[in-house]
């Protein structure tokens, strides 16, 4: 790593560090009981059981494995579908309320249907996460592909291109940058409807742990939990995300290149 | 001409009866898809493809909408949902745009606060409930905490991203021609930053909301959420299914009444948009 890259990063982790320093201050300074707030090293502590005894382990897995599968199933259903709804003017302004309409009620809300239809546990919490995602990318694929202009449809058209390269060279490189953004938003969606429906649904998973720490009143658990679920999703959005929308956004000359 | 009409089919011609009538009513254009997709759940409803428990028809649901407004527990439950909606928003709006003002203007408060606003904002509102319940126990204060915390983040980042995208130019030239430093905050910064904060109000809004129904869920004692969630409890899926139906409609209010006004408003004045006459 270059010397600048060294000291941005510095920059970066010092408020962190100040932060953790403040907490324990407050914590030491004002006698908080446990029961209130934990303190850093309580947390720390936790987080060193947990590893070893292999459940962070356990609930990160389950919670991610969910991820995964809601997320993949919804996009690689979503992004045909919403091709083919924008391909004709017709279908999309007949179709447009209605993903509008259901990509309002993606995720949480469709956690109680969930749960009687396919009742608690594995099921219900990756059919929450797939029409979180599902619906978003749907509505915002049907978007990109309406947005692309029509004299370049008809120039591909008209220099022969098949419907084959319609759909790979014309429709789908246009209606990319909406589909990345509908993916993050729709991971956004599902990232909070994960949490809530391992909360009510299941018995694994870091919702339920984060829960269940309640039940107890062990806020190092719960402390630990949300210090979790943080990284995890820097780490979504720096790993994943990010290059995602770098790779198309940035290419399509969206934004500029920070 | 004659012949022109005898190839258009009956199907066409009322398509574009359709149309026109949608550019004359635009209201319309949202509200007619919605028939043949409720005629198609009361069909399949209908044909006993799935037990009626699971999956009632619309005629059922309606006829609940009925007695849940007569008896008075659908609008109570509604104006909780939407006061604390409000006041959390409200809350948000108060705290979020000062704040990203503060980290947008000043390189010492940007760095010092961005990484710990990115990372707040990474941990997520619902992360938040467990511990919020030990604190606040179940009440209103919780629910209240999560949405502010929820519309918060959005607010500010998209603040200090607003801030930023002003030209420095535009600063120097009001200052050279005699503003006040609070005369430049409010007619040069903060005007110049409004269409990233609406941005950021709907992105909070989108969030706060799923937030809302989540905490009325595990909370649980009044709301449209929780009336959802009762209803769970109890097996009754017409229940859920109008709790949904509330939900969608009122974002529907709450984006055409509110969002999209203010939208049209701040964006058409900063030329963002044009105007559609």
């Amino acid at each position: 790593m270059s010397v600048p890259r060294l000291v941005a990063a510095a920059m970066f982790v010092l408020p962190l560090l100040a932060l953790l320093l403040i907490w324990q201050a407050v914590v030491h300074g004002f006698d908080v009981s446990p029961r209130v707030f934990p303190a850093v090293g309580a947390v720390f502590q936790a987080g060193l059981e947990a590893m070893q005894d292999g459940t962070l382990i356990r609930h990160i897995g389950a919670s991610l494995g969910r991820m995964a599968l809601g997320t993949v199933i919804g996009i690689v259903t979503a992004v045909p579908l919403g091709v083919a709804m924008g391909t004709n003017r017709a279908v999309s302004t007949f179709f447009t309320p209605l993903l509008r309409f259901f990509s309002v009620l993606a995720g949480i809300a469709w956690i109680p249907i969930a749960t009687l239809w396919f009742g608690y546990g594995f099921g219900a919490i990756t059919f929450v996460i797939f029409n979180a995602v599902f619906f978003v990318v749907a509505y915002n694929t049907l978007l990109g592909v309406t947005g692309i202009a029509m004299p370049l449809r008809h120039a591909a058209a008209s220099l022969g291109a098949t419907r084959w390269q319609m759909l790979t060279e014309v429709l789908l490189p246009g209606a990319l940058p909406n589909i990345v953004t509908g993916v993050r938003t729709g991971l956004g969606f599902a990232w909070r409807g994960l949490i809530a429906a391992e909360m009510i649904a299941t018995n694994v998973g870091l919702g339920y742990m984060l829960f269940v720490a309640r039940d107890f009143y062990r806020t190092e658990v719960i402390v630990l939990g949300m210090i979790v679920i943080g990284v995890l999703w820097l780490l979504i959005d720096r790993l994943l995300l990010s290059p995602l929308e770098r790779a198309t956004i940035e290419r399509w000359g969206l934004v500029r290149a920070a | 001409m004659s012949a022109l009409a005898a190839s258009v089919s009956p199907w066409q011609r009322l398509w574009s009866a359709y149309v026109r009538g949608t550019v004359r009513h635009p209201a319309l254009a949202s509200l007619v898809p919605f028939v043949p997709v409720v005629a198609l759940w009361a069909l399949v409803a209908q044909s006993g493809l799935f037990p009626p428990v699971f999956f009632p028809g619309p005629a059922e649901v309606v006829q609940k909408f009925g007695t849940l407004m007569a008896n008075g527990i659908l609008p109570a439950y509604l104006e909780d949902s939407v006061i604390r909606l409000a006041a959390g928003t409200a809350a948000g709006l108060a705290l979020g745009i000062p704040l990203g003002l503060l980290v947008g203007l000043s390189d010492r408060a940007h760095r010092a606060l961005w990484p710990v606003l990115l990372f707040f904002q990474a941990i997520g509102d619902i992360a938040w409930l467990p511990i919020l319940l030990i604190w606040f126990g179940f009440g209103l204060t919780t629910m209240i905490f999560v949405i502010v915390y929820t519309v918060l983040f959005p607010v500010v980042l998209n603040t200090v991203l607003g801030v930023r995208s002003v030209p420095l130019e535009l600063h120097r030239a009001a200052l050279s021609l005699g503003a006040s430093k609070v005369r430049v905050l409010w007619e040069v910064v903060l005007p110049g930053a409004l269409p990233n904060i609406m941005t950021g109000l709907r992105n909070g809004l989108g969030f706060g909301w799923r937030a809302l129904i989540a905490a009325e869920i595990i909370v649980g004692t009044s709301g449209i959420g929780f009336l959802m969630f009762d209803a769970r409890r109890a097996g009754s899926v017409v229940e859920i299914l109008l709790g949904m139906i509330v939900l969608g409609v009122l974002w529907y209010v709450v984006d055409s009444w509110v969002l999209a006004p203010i939208e049209r408003v701040t964006g058409q004045r900063w030329g963002l948009v044009t105007r559609h006459d």
